[in-house]
C-alpha cells in the first residue's frame, strides 16, 4: 500500500459536526453496534472500515436515521448535528435526511428521466422558485458529480439506462441537489469499475471542500487515498479511531493491525 | 374389456418395462452404475415411455376416430324416408347409437346373442325392452333404422376389439424393443429430456388449439346468423326486441351500452378502492395488520358471484333506490346499472388489490431506501417512485378486473335486471351482454333460428372486446417499459 498517496491535512483545527456518543443499535434481540462514540468533523472524509457485518451501515444509517424505516432497529444513545439531538422528536426525519445526503453501494436511479431524478430533492422540499433555478440546480449538481458533460444532451433520457458507474454518479448528483451538510456513502464503488471508482474518488475529494464526507469501504487503498480521518468497527464495536494516516502506519490497537495487514477479515 | 382395464395393464407393463430397463442397464456393467451413461433410473424410464406412449396414443387417437368412421359408413344405410319430418339426418343418427348403446347393454345384462337376434327381429319387443333400460325408441322409427343400430353395435365390437390388439400389441413391441436395446452406451437420460420437451410442447399446443376451436366455433355460429339476420341490423340497430315468433330487433348497442355501463361503474368503484389498499397494505400497514387484513380481503374474491348477487337483490338494490333514486327522481326500480356496478366493484376489489399489492412489494427496496434518504415522506415516495416503477403491473390488474366486469353475469342477473335500454341514467335498470347470451340459449330450442344463433354473435363481440383490451394493456405497458428500460 503507498502511503504516500494518503492526503496529508491537519484535522485538528476542524470542529465537530456530528457528534455521537453510546450509540447503541438492535435488530430484535441481535445487538449489532455497542456503544459508539465518534466525532464527524466538518470538511473532512471520514472512513469506515471493518469486516462484513460489523456494523458499518447500521453506524451510517443511524446518522440520517434511516433505521427508522427498519421496523425491528431500536436506537440508543445519543447522536448531535451542529449540537442539536437529531433523535430528538421534535426533529423531523424527513427534514434531516434533506440535510444529510446519502449514496447507497447500488446505484438506485429512479425510473424517471435523469433531469427528474436530480430534480426529484429539490422538488419535494420546495427548493427551487422557477423551472430557471431548477435547471441551474440540476445543472450544478450534475457538474458536481461530474456527470454533466456526459448527459446534458439526454437529460429526458432514463436515468436507468446509464452505465453503472453514471448510474453511481447521478445517485451522487441526486444526493448533492438538496445541498445536504453531510454526504452518507456506503460502499459507493463495489459496483464501479477502477475508471468510474476513480471519478467517484476525484469527487469525494471534491465535496470535502464543502461538506463532510463519511463513506464505508471495504478498499483499505481507498480508505487510505480519500480520508483524513478513519474509524475501524469490529464485531459492533468502535475499535480504534483516528487520522488516517495514524491508523494505517501506527495502530493502537492490535484487532486494527491484523485488519489492516490483511490477517482479520 | 373396458379401457379402465386396458390402461391398467398398458400401465402394469410399463411399471414391468421400468424394472427391467434399470435392472438390464445395471446388469451390463456388473452393477457399477459409474460406468452408465446415465443414472438407471433413466434407462428404466425411457422403455417405461416407449411402453406406455406409443400404445396410448393409439388408443386416443382409435377413441376418436371410432365413432366418426362407423357413423360415416352407417349414416350411408339411412334413406330419406327414415327422417321423420321436422328432424334432420344427425338427430336419425343420434338414435342409431343410442338403440346401438341400449342393445349393447342388453347383452351386458345377461341377454344371449340368440335371444338378442330374436328379440331384434321384433320391433316392439325391441322397443320395450330397451325402454326398461331408459332408452326410449319412438314408435316412428323404421327397420331400417334398427338395421343401422345394428350394423353400428356389430362395428362398434369389431372396432373395440382391434383397439385392444393394437394397443397391447404396441405396449409388448415397445416394451421389449426398447429393453432390448439398453446398453451402458445408450443416453437414456437424453431420450428422457426429449420426451419431457415433447410433453411439454403438446400441452402447449393443446391449450392453443383449444383455444382456436373455441374461437372458430364462435366464428362459425356467427357467421351462420349473420346468414340468417342482416350484420346491419345486429351492428347499427339501437333497439333489442327479440320474439321468438319470428321479426325480431336484435341490435347489440343496448347490450354492449349495459356491459360498458356496468363495467365502468365497477371499475369506477373497485380501483381506487382496490390500489389505495395495496398501498395500504404493502407500505404502510404492519406486519401485524397486513398478516390479518390481506387474508381478509381475499375472502372477498372468493365469494361464488351469485351470493353477491344476493346481496344485490336484497340490499343494495332497494336502499338505493329508497335513498338515491327516488329522492332524485331518478327512478324507481331497484335493478338498476348502479346496484349491478357498485355490488359488482365489491366483487372486483380483491382482484385488483391482491395484484397489485404483490406488484407494488416486488418494486426494489432500494428505490425507496433511495426516495427516503432524499427527504421523501411516505406518500411521496409511493406517488412519484414506487407507484410509477409498478404501474405496468397495477394496468395489467386493472384489465384484468376489466375482463372479469365484462364476462360477469349473475350479479347483473340479480342487480341490473334483464331489460335492454339504452339511457344514461344510472338508476334503470339495464342489461348486458352475458346475461342476453344465457337468457337467448336456455329454453328447449334449437340452434336454427337468428334469436338463439346471435347468442354466439354476442359471444364473440364480448371475444373480440376482451381481446382490445387486452391488447390495450400490451400496448400500455410496452410503451411504458420502453420509456423506463
Ligand atoms: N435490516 C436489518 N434487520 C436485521 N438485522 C440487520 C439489518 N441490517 C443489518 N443487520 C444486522 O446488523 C449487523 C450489522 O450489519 P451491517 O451494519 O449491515 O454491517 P456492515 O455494513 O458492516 O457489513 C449484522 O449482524 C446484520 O445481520
Ligand atoms: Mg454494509
Amino acid at each position: 500500500m503507498n502511503l504516500m498517496q494518503t492526503p496529508v491535512s491537519d484535522t485538528t483545527a476542524l470542529k465537530p459536526r456530528i457528534t455521537a456518543s453510546g450509540v447503541q443499535v438492535y435488530y430484535d434481540t441481535n445487538h449489532a453496534l455497542k456503544d459508539v462514540s465518534v466525532n464527524i468533523l466538518d470538511r473532512t472524509t471520514t472512513a469506515f472500515i471493518g469486516p462484513s457485518g460489523c456494523g458499518k451501515s447500521t453506524f451510517l444509517r443511524c446518522l440520517n436515521r434511516m433505521n427508522d424505516t427498519v421496523a425491528s432497529a431500536r436506537v440508543e444513545g445519543k447522536i448531535l448535528l451542529d449540537g442539536q439531538d437529531i433523535y430528538d422528536k421534535r426533529v423531523d426525519p424527513v427534514q434531516l435526511r434533506a440535510r444529510i445526503g446519502m449514496v447507497f453501494q447500488k446505484p438506485n436511479p429512479f425510473p424517471k428521466s435523469i433531469y427528474d431524478n436530480v430534480a426529484y430533492g429539490p422538488r419535494i422540499h420546495g427548493l427551487a422558485r422557477n423551472k430557471a433555478e431548477l435547471d441551474e440546480i440540476v445543472e450544478t449538481s450534475l457538474r458536481r458529480a461530474a456527470l454533466w458533460n456526459e448527459v446534458k444532451d439526454r437529460l429526458s433520457a432514463p436515468g436507468t439506462g446509464l452505465s453503472g458507474g453514471q448510474q453511481q454518479r447521478l445517485c451522487i448528483a441526486r444526493a448533492v441537489a438538496t445541498g445536504p451538510e453531510v454526504l452518507l456513502m456506503d460502499e459507493p464503488c463495489s459496483a464501479l469499475d477502477p475508471i468510474a471508482t476513480a471519478q467517484v474518488e476525484a469527487l469525494i475529494d471534491e465535496l470535502r471542500e464543502q461538506y463532510s464526507v463519511v463513506i464505508v469501504t471495504h478498499s483499505m487503498q481507498q480508505a487510505a487515498r480519500v480520508s483524513q480521518k478513519t474509524a475501524f468497527f469490529h464485531l459492533g464495536n468502535l475499535v480504534e479511531y483516528g487520522d488516517t494516516q495514524q491508523i494505517f502506519t501506527n495502530p493502537q490497537d492490535p484487532r486494527t493491525e491484523s485488519y489492516i495487514t490483511g490477517r482479520i477479515g | 374389456m373396458s379401457i379402465a382395464l386396458l390402461t391398467l395393464i398398458i400401465l402394469g407393463l410399463s411399471a414391468l418395462g421400468y424394472l427391467l430397463g434399470r435392472q438390464r442397464a445395471l446388469a451390463a456393467v456388473e452393477g457399477d452404475a459409474r460406468k452408465l451413461h446415465s443414472l438407471p433410473s433413466y434407462y428404466g424410464a425411457s422403455v417405461f415411455l416407449f411402453t406406455a406412449l406409443p400404445a396410448f396414443l393409439t388408443l386416443l387417437v382409435w377413441l376418436i376416430a371410432q365413432p366418426l368412421l362407423i357413423e360415416r359408413s352407417v349414416a350411408g344405410m339411412i334413406t330419406p324416408a327414415d327422417i321423420p319430418a321436422g328432424t334432420t339426418l344427425s338427430l336419425v343418427m343420434s338414435d342409431v347409437q343410442r338403440i346401438a348403446v341400449g342393445t349393447e347393454q342388453l347383452v351386458a345384462d345377461g341377454m344371449s346373442e340368440t335371444e338378442l337376434a330374436a328379440l331384434q327381429a321384433d320391433p316392439a319387443g325391441l322397443r320395450s325392452a330397451l325402454g326398461r333400460l331408459g332408452v326410449s325408441v319412438a314408435e316412428t322409427t323404421t327397420p331400417n333404422v334398427l338395421e343401422a343400430a345394428k350394423a353400428y353395435r356389430a362395428s362398434a365390437s369389431l372396432g373395440h376389439f382391434g383397439m385392444i390388439v393394437a394397443a397391447l400389441a404396441l405396449a409388448v413391441a415397445g416394451l421389449l424393443i426398447s429393453a432390448f436395446r439398453v446398453t451402458p452406451e445408450l443416453r437414456a437420460r437424453n431420450i428422457v429430456e426429449s420426451f419431457i420437451r415433447v410433453l411439454l410442447i403438446g400441452a402447449s399446443t393443446v391449450a392453443i388449439l383449444t383455444t382456436l376451436g373455441i374461437v372458430f366455433s364462435l366464428v362459425f355460429e356467427s357467421w351462420h346468423f349473420f346468414q340468417l339476420y342482416p350484420a346491419k341490423d345486429f351492428f347499427f340497430s339501437l333497439t333489442w326486441n327479440p320474439k321468438f315468433g319470428g321479426g325480431s330487433s336484435l341490435g347489440v348497442w343496448p347490450l354492449v351500452w349495459g356491459t360498458l355501463y356496468v363495467s365502468f361503474v365497477a371499475l369506477v368503484i373497485a380501483v381506487p378502492l382496490g390500489i389505495l389498499s395495496a398501498i395500504y397494505l404493502s407500505e404502510y400497514a404492519s406486519p401485524t395488520v397486513r398478516s390479518v387484513a390481506k387474508p381478509l380481503l381475499e375472502i372477498l374474491a372468493g365469494i361464488p358471484s351469485i351470493v353477491y348477487g344476493l346481496f344485490a337483490l336484497v340490499t343494495v338494490g332497494p336502499l338505493l333506490r329508497d335513498w338515491l333514486a327516488m329522492p332524485l327522481g331518478l327512478g324507481a326500480s331497484s335493478s338498476s346499472v348502479a346496484t349491478a356496478g357498485l355490488v359488482m366493484g365489491i366483487m372486483l376489489i380483491p382482484y385488483v388489490s391482491s395484484l397489485s399489492d404483490d406488484i407494488i412489494n416486488s418494486v426494489p427496496q432500494s428505490l425507496r431506501d433511495g426516495s427516503y434518504a432524499i427527504g421523501a415522506t411516505p406518500s411521496e415516495t409511493v406517488r412519484q417512485v414506487v407507484l410509477p416503477a409498478a404501474l405496468p403491473g397495477i394496468v395489467g390488474a386493472v384489465l384484468l378486473a376489466a375482463s372479469r366486469a365484462i364476462g360477469e353475469t349473475m350479479i347483473v342477473v340479480m342487480g341490473a335486471g334483464a331489460a335492454a335500454k339504452l339511457s344514461m341514467n344510472p338508476f334503470e335498470a339495464m342489461t348486458t351482454v352475458t346475461v342476453k347470451i344465457v337468457s337467448q340459449l336456455t329454453g328447449d330450442t334449437e340452434f336454427a333460428s337468428p334469436e338463439t344463433l346471435v347468442a354466439f354473435a354476442l359471444g364473440l363481440t364480448l371475444f373480440v372486446f376482451t381481446l382490445g383490451l387486452n391488447i390495450l394493456a400490451l400496448f400500455i405497458v410496452r410503451k411504458y417499459r420502453e420509456q423506463y428500460e
